[in-house]
């Protein structure tokens, strides 16, 4: 069998008392999609968080491609081919939207990828282009709008050309249009191609969402997180379905 | 000849077109041509003094905004670089009997080591307690110095360095040009990608270890820089008032760099050289009151922060050109069309 591309094996993280992130293992195949749910609190956005090494695991094991992410530098960790956006969003404020991809665009994996693109810029562009954005690309990144804020952070994300994107809530606080575009943009990138200079060979996704309707028509697999732990696991269809998962949501007993 | 009157009209069209445009690349450009034709109009020994002087202090503020300004990493003890450069220059000089250009840039990369011991440690921390440990190291080295009084002169420093040259006007050349080459290698570094990479860490510093980029690695360049642009200053004020003091190190120098610097408006490199080039000879002008000289000074400085807390060149800046809102090129402010796009300007 082939290497999986992300491996997690006994996945843990505690704040003080609290197991954020409990005992967490799953298998990940090349190009899969996987949507990541569950009620607030659940340690969704812990467990992005733990995969590009921005927070450290208490224990357990995480590999991507067979090679083991625990221990190493967010930026290592980019450089294999890991990505993630923020759900509140972080972009420069101060610097011109252009700008903020550049930053992206600069990192030594990006720099490989496309090395026949002399202008970083150029690149830069590119994704911007794909996100959707271009025309704003000199204004300052603090006068985008919430989407738009939302876009940046995938223009971000895909211009370090990863192999396994991290989506923290890309719909969030989108209005039903944008976040048809956006959806839009994810299945187009997940598509892989050419968009202009930037190359994507259509990266495995892990989406954190709450809008489920939108989430399901992308997605191949659904886990549910609750109190840090696994909670279901399977298709969409599968898991909206699951009498456990039901419960977590809307709270249980309420029918009896 | 054909072809001399070929460059030459180029190169009138070139000041044409890009800088008799905008007023900031004028006074810019006049700024620079006064200062190396000042010695045409005057050699009074005394402004020549303040001048070089300035020149040496707009070097070391522009270091610090490469540093505190861009990557946001707050240096309150930035006078340890002048002071490590100064000493170590001066020290080459005496004992190792090597001349003002050779012990400056050597002494400017004993600056660099210290940019990189002061660096290490400040990697882990941020914000108020950055600027507190920062602070804390030039006031080390003055304990080392007081402690080893053999080798570094203690109190009184090193005298009888090495001047550069003896004479009046060659002195002010090399100054000035040193100046003007060493800002302007300051500003083309921020003005590359990796000045956008330093702004980006002081937005910040999550988003860009997020976006695959090194910070460690950056940082440390902006300490390393930032110190050797500094030591150079350093080692150019000890040869030039031939003596290294612990005064090199004082709290105050500091503090000096941290007021020029946000006088003139921070993470523009511009704004600091500025800002020294007017706070400087004010100082001096005042000094014909001396009772009031500081408070003066004081009230100046709060005045600018109060009024224009951007910084002055900022503010100046921002009166007297506008950005075109659709294509971003800045223009005239009494304009009405944009000059590239002819998009009208309101």
């Amino acid at each position: 069998m082939a290497v999986p591309l992300l491996e997690v094996e006994g996945l843990s993280k505690s704040f003080g008392g609290l197991k954020a992130v409990n005992d967490i293992r799953f298998r990940m195949k090349q190009k899969e999609v996987i949507g990541l749910i569950g009620p607030n609190g659940a340690g969704k956005t812990t467990l992005l968080r733990l995969f590009t090494s921005i927070l450290k695991p208490d224990s357990g094991s995480i590999r991507f491609k067979g090679k083991e992410l625990v221990g190493m530098k967010t930026w290592d960790v980019v450089n294999l081919g890991v990505s993630c956006t923020f759900q509140n969003m972080r972009p420069f404020r101060r610097l011109p939207i252009i700008a903020n991809v550049m930053v992206s665009c600069l990192s030594p994996r990006s720099m490989k990828h496309g090395e026949w693109v002399k202008r970083v810029e150029a690149k830069a562009m590119d994704a911007l282009e794909f996100a959707g954005i271009s025309d704003m690309a000199l204004e300052k990144a603090s006068t985008l709008s919430q989407g738009d804020l939302k876009r940046l952070e995938v223009a971000r994300a895909v211009a370090t050309d990863p192999e396994l994107l991290l989506l923290d809530e890309p719909f969030g606080g989108l209005s039903p249009a944008e976040t048809d575009l956006m959806a839009k943009s994810i299945r187009r990138l997940h598509k892989g191609g050419r968009f202009g200079r930037l190359h994507s060979e259509g990266p495995a996704m892990i989406i954190v969402e709450h809008k489920l309707q939108q989430l399901m028509k992308i997605v191949d697999r659904i886990i549910v997180l609750n109190f840090g732990t696994m909670l279901a696991e399977g298709t969409p269809e599968e898991v909206v379905n699951n009498p456990e998962v039901i419960e977590a949501y809307l709270g249980g007993g309420g029918g009896e | 000849m054909g072809l001399l009157g070929f460059y030459f009209r180029k190169l009138i069209t070139l000041i044409k077109g890009e800088v008799l445009v905008l007023p900031s690349r004028t006074i810019v450009g006049l700024f620079v041509l006064f200062l190396l034709i000042m010695p045409l109009i005057t050699q009074d020994p005394y402004i020549i003094r303040i001048m070089i002087i300035t020149s040496i202090f707009a070097i070391l503020a522009a270091s610090w905004d490469l540093l505190s300004g861009f990557t946001g990493q707050m240096n309150f003890g930035h006078a340890l670089f002048f002071g490590v450069g100064a000493y170590a220059s001066a020290l080459l000089n005496l004992h190792a009997h090597i001349p003002p250009w050779g012990s400056v840039p050597l002494g400017a990369v004993v600056a660099i080591l210290a940019g990189l011991i002061v660096g290490i440690p400040c990697l882990r921390i941020k914000h108020i307690y950055l600027a507190l440990t920062t602070f804390a190291f030039p006031i080390i080295l003055i304990g080392i110095i007081n402690a080893l009084p053999d080798y570094t002169g203690g109190d009184l420093g090193l005298s009888g360095l090495q001047r550069f040259t003896n004479s009046l006007v060659g002195g002010y050349y090399i100054h000035i040009i040193t100046m003007l080459v060493l800002c302007f290698v300051m500003w083309k570094i921020t003005d590359s990608n990796t000045g956008i990479i330093f702004h980006a860490i002081r937005e910040d510093e999550l988003a860009v270890k997020a976006s695959g980029i090194n910070t460690t690695r950056y940082k440390l360049l902006a300490f390393c820089l930032s110190g050797f642009f500094a030591g150079i200053a350093g080692g150019l004020y000890a040869h030039y008032m031939r003596i290294a003091g612990p005064s090199t190190l004082e709290v105050s120098m500091s503090f000096n760099v941290v007021i020029w610097a946000i006088f003139g408006g921070i993470a523009t490199i511009y704004g600091p050289i500025a800002a020294v080039f007017i706070l400087n000879p004010l100082l001096e002008f005042v000094r014909f009151w001396p009772e009031y000289r500081m408070l003066i000074f004081a009230v100046v400085v709060l005045l600018i922060l109060l009024y224009m807390p951007e910084g002055l060149i900022t503010w100046v800046r921002e009166k007297i050109e506008i950005q075109c809102p659709r294509c971003k090129i800045r223009n005239v402010a009494i304009r009405k069309n944009c000059r590239v796009c002819t998009a009208e300007l309101d």
